[in-house]
């Protein structure tokens, strides 16, 4: 059931409904059914894999948990007759019954993921290669597996560093694993952010529901009118790169950078909105990412919760490792003391950009596109001190506004140039579109745009979309809340906005054959 | 202890006010890298362990999180 289907419209009014007629103490309840209806309806036959992932974590969550129980009780008891040794032994061997534990969940629940995900991938690779044809193994992807997997990754790495508590109610667990809203394309909760949310009922608020359904509609506006519109041009020039050259594929790359921003943020949206309209609110996944001024930063506002992820459980746990400390440390004799210091740093980062990559998907375009991310961070680190006396032999004034400006355009030039890598058929399709950009059009450039499935009027309808939309990001990078300020508007002029942004859908919305809009993209992930 | 901390804190990121900031984490003000600069310093120059399960937000919130959880590492 797609986020922009009528179905989906029609089965959130009813969840809506429920929720707010049933007792509080039992919404929970309602959002677990509603959950596990719309997974059914969505995804049947793959419905067992997130089952037993919600059972495995579930059961080990509660084997860890027991474990950090009775070391807290075990220590309270004995505060005073234990040496400073002794505790440090009992936590050590504590330590690695837990960790025993939490590596056997994350082998299991990885491993379904690796197999359903990337084994098949790489088997009909192989069987490329040798000539011949792989076997179809019968397995679907199930419907939001690397969310699911990743959510349930981050509760048993915070069960075993004793952030959390485990859960003893697998009903209530199984809610969390499966949230409607999040499941097909996050974002990525955290337990201690999500859990608690979902499990206590909300009193119905006027403010949450309208507040919602107004993010629902902002949502559905980028999805529809924008992602959607541009998708016909990214598509056509993507799926016949060898038709086109030059400013033809700048152009279709240009706009892919902005239909997966606003496929993705619109999916989302529409995701925190139904949550909202239950009082649930969800974490942030985007915070106007091409404002960034380095590709750092990037990262910390382009699919947040994935980025955090990565942050939380790869990169702090390698860059503060003992093994890579130790390693560092030895370097620093043969490198100097700054490449010793960073190399912890240097390798987390490339792990951490080498997940996000194969996060997307197993093709090498993916992993390209994870180390051209990583790389240029590297490049930003190992060149600082040489990039700072640039900086002051050209006398450049960092503090203004023109630098900031040139820093916001020089990354989001990168980041349109890496779009590349995950958007081509394959990272050979890639190499080769980079290099046509290179070459003339072979027939006229204007003509040419106008060839590529979208009308005079289409261009006009992205700009204006792409306007509106950057004027409310500007508005907000200045601090201003959009829908809080809505609620001080006069009624007329607010009513006036949502009923033009409701018929901004229904007419300017990209509708295909029965009136369904094309899947999102972050579904496929 | 105190001055040593501000001191390596201001060597890592020199443009932060660390004797106001009390939400450091919280609000985004320290990036992961200048944690990982400033987890490496606290244990070379105190001699303690810290390690990953102590990355909480209110262990590095404030300059005084910071000297609670040396305290505490020196234990």
């Amino acid at each position: 059931m797609a986020f922009t289907s009528f179905y989906f419209l029609v089965f959130v009014a009813i969840v809506i409904g429920a929720y707010y007629v049933t007792p509080i103490k039992g919404r929970w309840l309602v959002l677990l059914a509603a959950s596990y209806a719309f997974y059914l309806i969505s995804s049947p036959k793959t419905f067992v894999f997130l089952l037993s992932a919600t059972v495995i974590t579930f059961l080990g969550g509660w084997y860890i948990g027991a474990q950090n129980a009775a070391h807290k009780s075990y220590l309270a008891a004995h505060k005073e007759s234990l040496s400073k040794e002794e505790k440090k032994a009992l936590k050590a061997k504590v330590q690695k019954k837990k960790r025993r534990a939490a590596a056997l969940i994350l082998i299991c629940n990885f491993g379904v993921l690796a197999f359903l995900k990337y084994f098949k991938v790489y088997l009909e690779l192989l069987a490329d290669k040798l000539g011949g044809i792989a076997p179809d193994l019968g397995v679907l992807i199930p419907l939001g597996i690397s969310f699911y997997t990743f959510q349930a990754a981050a509760y048993i790495i915070d069960l075993y560093r004793n952030k959390i508590e485990a859960d003893h109610n697998i009903l209530k667990f199984a809610l969390f694993m499966s949230f409607f809203p999040q499941i097909i394309q996050g974002p990525i909760a955290r337990y201690d952010h999500l859990a608690g949310q979902l499990y206590e009922g909300h009193a119905f608020s006027y403010t949450n529901l309208a507040h919602g359904m107004q993010l629902v509609l902002w949502g559905f506006l980028k999805k529809l009118v924008i992602a959607d519109r541009v998708a016909i041009l990214v598509n056509q020039v993507f799926e016949h790169y060898g038709d086109y050259s030059g400013g033809i594929v700048l152009v279709a790359l240009l706009f892919y950078t902005i239909q997966i921003y606003a496929d993705f943020s619109g999916g989302i949206d529409i995701a925190r909105g139904v949550a909202q309209m239950m009082g649930i609110e969800m974490g942030h996944n985007f915070m106007r990412p091409y404002f960034s001024d380095s590709i750092s930063e990037f990262w910390r506002r382009w699919h947040m919760s994935l980025s955090f992820w990565c942050r939380d459980y790869i990169f702090y746990s390698i860059s503060l490792s003992k093994f890579f400390g130790k390693m560092g440390k030895r370097l620093r004799s043969v490198f100097g003391d700054r490449i010793g210091k960073l190399f912890p740093v240097l390798v987390a980062q490339m792990a951490t950009f080498l997940t996000i990559g194969l996060w997307h998907g197993a093709e090498f375009k993916y992993i390209a596109y994870g180390l051209y991310n990583g790389g240029i961070i590297i490049l930003g680190l190992l060149l600082e001190p040489y990039l700072k006396k640039a900086v002051q032999v050209l006398h450049i004034n960092t503090a203004h506004k023109g630098w900031k400006v040139f820093q916001v355009l020089r990354t989001f030039s990168l980041i349109v140039i890496g779009r590349m890598f995950p958007k081509a058929v394959s990272f050979s399709a890639a190499l080769s579109m980079y290099a046509s950009i290179f070459q003339p059009c072979t027939a006229p450039f204007v003509g040419t745009l106008f060839s590529l499935g979208l009308s005079g009027g289409d261009f006009v309808v992205i700009l204006l979309g792409c306007l509106v939309w950057f004027v409310i990001s500007w508005k907000q990078e200045k601090g201003l809340r959009i829908r809080q300020s809505m609620d001080e508007m006069p009624v007329l002029l607010r009513w006036g906005i949502l009923l033009a942004g409701f018929a901004a859908v229904l007419v300017l919305g990209v509708y295909g054959p029965g009136y369904d809009a094309s899947a999102f993209i972050y579904r496929g992930f | 202890m105190k001055e040593k901390i501000l001191e390596i804190l201001t060597d890592i990121r020199p443009d932060i006010d660390y004797t106001n900031e009390t939400a450091l984490i919280d609000d985004g003000v320290l990036a992961s890298l200048d944690i990982v600069a400033i987890v490496g310093e606290f244990n070379e120059e105190f001699d303690v362990e810290i390690s990953v399960e102590d990355l909480l937000p209110e262990n590095f919130n404030s300059v005084d999180a910071m000297v609670t959880l040396i305290t505490k590492a020196q234990e």
